[in-house]
């Protein structure tokens, strides 16, 4: 007999008992809907906090430290001894307290040699050096010292993204400066938009700009506001003096004879990301690049703050060159670089690269697997759930065919008396339970996902809305848990028939067909 | 005389009904040559229909064996006794046994899907097995809306659909008036005539038997007891 006899067959037989069979779906309806709307939500709960994470590049950013000045100095004028030049963190980069690992030190600087072997790894999208320096800021007539932060132009980071005002930085050597909305309150602005297209002054120390190794040279004030490329040849290996900031004083508009004024105009404002949660500084940390007030083009900026390094890292810097540590024409290294690769799933390569060229280096995709267990085991336990209230509906599912055993006991009695063999006999059974599965499950399906949309429309309209959110897909129903779980409707079905399939193919003929 | 189709050999069987041994058969042997309509007459509990059922496979003896065409019965899997029952042997019963739910066409169509006939060739030939009894106008209708001699006929087509050689009705006359009894028979008799089909008949009409099989093996307690010729 072929299957689609069976099917038939199966068919038949479900129609002849049709609110039974009805009420038995029901009880696979309701498993089904359970298992599915259950794990929907834990997998809509897990893809809603990992896509978090993303947005914000936290899976696909790593922090790699090189070799800073300090260490070269210790290792040159203390040899074998560890520490010699103490660890008090004068890593310019590194201002925030973040989690780092205990990893063995870096062995190399991050020199632009090093920056360009990192971005040759494969699965480096972009390589960006952490420059960070705290300067007194004048714009909109205040002064206040705030951090300043380079920037990649163009930078491809999520923290770039979107702007309450304007735009990104227009060209790597522009003299524009990305603020962020802290820096519009800060400095008095009314809107976001009001900022835009105004100018921002860094003041640095007269001294910032004399070249040691050329005593005679006046102090060349107007050389401050030109082109950054000039003012970046004559930084090169310079060496400054710390020069102490002016209060804050707004009357201090009038150009001062003791300061140099570096102008920049205000291209974009950075737009505050709305946190659900409603912590506003935590919404401030986008990747693993420290974040900052401001945002100058990288050159510029690394440039600048070597105008602002304080005067024992200037020691350092110094001691290293004359030791013979750091060639006159080396420059020093970045304290640390933001790598970001392409797939968070790279990471783990791309980090084991890292190492074996010699720098330590940082990620937080270990958390990433931390949350995929963590939440395989809240899904677990939701499927669980939904699991229970299938394996209920299968008991229905084994009595509907015990029932329709004792009902058809001729019929199948007849069946066998013109040569059916007996796993036909049962074939019918499963195929019939399996129609009971299949159809439960769809529908069950069908429901969880029915219960996802409205249970959205209600959050949303209720929860979200009001509280000025948008809306937010707390479901995941990707096909394979539907799919799957009508898979798994069928076999708990088929399961569930095993029992009266084989009492069926065990009846006798002979009494079946007794005539009564 | 021809070899015989159908054989018993000193068939036994026993049934345990509590701590009592049942003696339904009690070493019987029968011979059914092909082309015969041969007639097994006895009271009720004569174990006549026992032996149908150890003949017609749906039952194994408690000893001795069943000889179809040559091979023992007593070797062959539940798969090959079901196949035996589907292409050697068809069966038909007093209560007709039709499944009510579906039609005429329906039930014989069913032993034709067991026996693997598919689509088109499956539907003519049900057409064609409903005509030979006769009920080619009835092809659509369930079985409780046949008469009795409709239903019983119904039956011998499906019985027939898998082309089994030998017929095995256990009285198929039971449930029937006797002007539809005669009829029933005489379609027996016309088959066994002109297609050479083998009957073997279950009744306890004495009358019935003498009048249309070839002859009528007598059974009383398990046991045969006397075989009579009947040329009528």
């Amino acid at each position: 007999m072929i299957f689609f006899d069976i099917l038939k067959l199966a068919l038949r037989n479900l129609r002849e008992a049709k609110l039974r069979v009805a009420l038995t779906t029901i009880g696979v309806v309701v498993g089904v809907t359970v298992i599915v709307t259950m794990v929907s939500f834990g997998l809509g709960l897990q893809r809603n906090a990992v896509q978090r994470f993303k947005d914000l590049d936290l899976f696909n950013e790593i922090t790699v430290t090189g070799q800073d000045v300090s260490e070269l100095v210790a290792q040159v004028f203390n040899r074998g001894g560890q520490g010699g030049g103490g660890e008090g963190d004068r890593r310019a980069g590194v201002r925030r307290t973040r989690p780092q690992q205990p990893e063995q030190a870096p062995k190399r600087a991050l020199d632009d040699a090093a920056l360009a072997e990192i971005a040759r790894i494969p699965g480096v999208e972009a390589v960006e050096p952490t420059v960070e320096f705290t300067a007194y800021v004048r714009a909109n007539g205040r002064t206040q010292p705030q951090s300043i932060g380079g920037a990649l132009v163009p930078n491809p980071a999520s923290r770039f993204k979107s702007y309450a005002a304007g735009h990104m930085i227009s060209d790597p050597t522009a003299d524009e400066v990305v603020v962020d909305s802290r820096f519009i309150s800060d400095f008095g602005f009314a809107k976001a938009a009001d900022a835009v297209g105004q100018t921002v002054e860094l003041l640095a120390p007269l001294g910032a700009e004399r070249n040691p190794k050329q005593p005679a040279a006046a102090p060349q004030d107007e050389q401050a506001k030109q082109g950054s490329k000039q003012q970046r040849k004559a930084n090169e290996d310079e060496l400054s003096f710390f020069g102490l900031p002016l209060g804050d004083d707004a009357e201090t508009n009038a150009q001062d004879a003791r300061l140099t004024v570096r102008t920049f105009r205000i291209a974009g404002v950075l737009k505050d990301e709305v946190e659900s949660g409603g912590v506003g500084r935590q919404a401030r940390f986008r990747g693993l690049m420290p974040a900052a007030r401001l945002y100058i083009p990288l050159a510029t900026a690394r440039e600048l703050s070597h105008q602002y390094r304080d005067p024992l890292n200037e020691v350092a810097l110094q001691l290293a060159r004359e030791s013979g540590a750091l060639s006159a024409q080396q420059a020093e290294g970045y304290p640390s670089v933001i790598v970001r690769v392409n797939d968070p799933d790279v990471l783990t390569d791309v980090r084991k690269q890292l190492t074996a060229l010699g720098f330590s280096s940082f990620s937080i995709v270990d958390e990433l697997e931390e949350i995929r267990t963590f939440f395989l085991i809240v899904n677990s336990a939701l499927g669980l759930l939904g699991g229970i209230s299938l394996l209920v509906a299968s008991f229905g599912i084994a009595n509907t065919m015990i029932m329709a055993i004792l009902e058809r006991t001729r019929e199948i009695g007849i069946m066998k008396a013109v040569g059916a063999e007996d796993r036909e006999i049962k074939l019918i059974f499963f195929v019939e339970a399996g129609l009971i599965g299949l159809a439960g499950g769809i529908i069950g399906s069908l429901a969880a996902w029915g219960i996802d949309v409205v249970a959205n429309r209600l959050a949303y309209r209720f929860f979200l809305q009001p509280r000025n959110v948008s809306f937010i897909n707390f479901f995941a129903l990707p096909p394979y848990l539907w799919l799957g779980a009508i898979a798994f409707a069928i076999v708990i079905s088929i399961i569930a028939a095993l029992y009266p399939a084989a009492r069926a193919a065990r009846i006798d003929p002979v009494k079946a067909l007794r005539h009564d | 005389m021809s070899e015989a189709l159908l054989e018993t050999r000193a068939v036994s069987k026993h049934y345990q009904m509590g701590a009592t041994t049942v003696v339904a058969l009690d070493g019987v042997s029968v011979e059914v040559r092909e082309g015969e309509f041969v007639a097994l007459q006895g009271t009720s509990g004569s174990g006549k229909s026992t032996l149908l059922n150890l003949i017609g496979g749906l039952d194994q003896p408690t000893s001795g064996e069943v000889v179809f065409d040559g091979r023992s019965l007593a070797p062959f899997s539940k798969r090959e006794m079901a196949r035996y029952r589907r292409h050697a042997v068809g069966m038909i019963f007093q209560n007709f046994n039709l499944i009510p739910t579906m039609t005429a066409a329906e039930n014989v169509s069913l032993a034709l899907a067991f026996g693997g006939v598919r689509g088109r060739a499956r539907d003519e030939r049900t057409r064609a097995l409903l005509e030979r009894v006769g009920l080619a106008e009835r092809t659509a209708h369930r079985p409780a809306e046949l008469s009795g001699g409709e239903q019983q006929r119904v039956a011998i087509a499906r019985a027939l659909a898998n082309r089994p050689r030998v017929l095995l009705a256990d009285e198929p006359t039971g449930n029937l008036d006797s002007t539809r009894a005669h009829e029933l028979l005489s379609l027996l008799r016309t088959m066994v005539e002109r297609d050479r089909l083998t009957v073997l008949m279950v009744t306890h009409d004495r009358e019935l038997a003498a009048r249309f099989a070839d002859r009528t093996i007598q059974m009383k307690d398990g046991k045969i007891e006397q075989r009579m010729r009947d040329e009528g």
